[in-house]
């Protein structure tokens, strides 16, 4: 294989490399947490390819189809995560210190659920979540 | 929901009966509870379907799910034995959920 496909080869892993760790290991929170770790990967197959583009000699189609490739995941990826996961920050009525609204939700089995009926008996951690996805 | 199962294996079978963790969202019920036993964790499944509370809260993204419906920002909040906020953290990008470790912090040091 000439340097130009090893690179092209190389791309490739690199960047499926990234949606396959990040979608098998988004449980853990250091990968969850850190999403832009995938469009850096994108980026740097992307580079590779792009190098392996510049060295290619006779059979230069791995080349551009690698770099067709992590350009696209770089786009997309660097779309979603700045673009579309991005929460716009607005004034919350949360403060360290103060007692949040009170609210009655019925749970899983239709029973009301109040902060209140949790006064002075325990802690809670309350999670607000978008849903099951 | 990948949080809610971080924190959950997180806490010692003690540490999950002294506290309560209540998961705010606008699913509907019976989908919430398939949720909860599926990850056999003591979390209390609320259901804010017209998202009231997220929204008195400040906690709503307007026009941010999938379909352009509004959708709750992802939240984390450590209440005292008093109903008083100790800790809380908002997501800035919905990929992003706080550690684990550092909610259980909040909660171990109340």
């Amino acid at each position: 294989m000439t340097s130009s496909g090893r690179l092209a080869a190389l791309s490739v892993v690199v960047a499926i490399g990234a949606v396959a760790a990040y979608v098998l290991l988004h449980r853990v929170a250091v990968v969850r947490n850190h999403p832009e770790g995938y469009v850096v990967a994108f980026a740097l197959a992307t580079a590779l390819a792009a190098l392996a583009v510049a060295r290619a000699r006779a059979r230069r189609w791995p080349a551009w189809l690698a770099l067709g490739l992590s350009s696209l995941l770089l786009v997309a990826g660097g779309w979603f995560n700045f673009v579309v996961a991005q929460v716009p920050v607005t004034p919350t009525a949360l403060r360290v210190g103060e007692r949040p609204p009170d609210f009655t939700l019925p749970d899983a089995t239709g029973r009301p659920v109040s902060l209140e009926d949790y006064r002075g008996k325990k802690p809670v951690v309350l999670v607000f979540y978008r849903g099951y996805w | 929901m990948s949080e809610l199962q971080g924190l959950g294996a997180k806490l010692s079978e003690a540490e999950r009966a002294g506290v309560e963790i209540v998961a705010v969202s606008p699913d509907p019920n019976e989908r919430s509870q398939k949720v909860a036993e599926g990850l056999r964790l003591g979390y209390r499944f609320v259901a804010d379907r017209d998202l009231a509370v997220a929204r008195r809260y400040g906690l709503v993204h307007a026009g941010g799910g999938p379909d352009g419906q509004d959708v709750p920002r992802p939240a984390t909040v450590v209440l005292d034995r008093d109903g008083v906020v100790r800790w809380f953290s908002v997501s800035r990008n919905f990929q992003v959920r706080p550690d684990p470790d550092d909610v259980l912090r909040a909660v171990r040091a109340l």
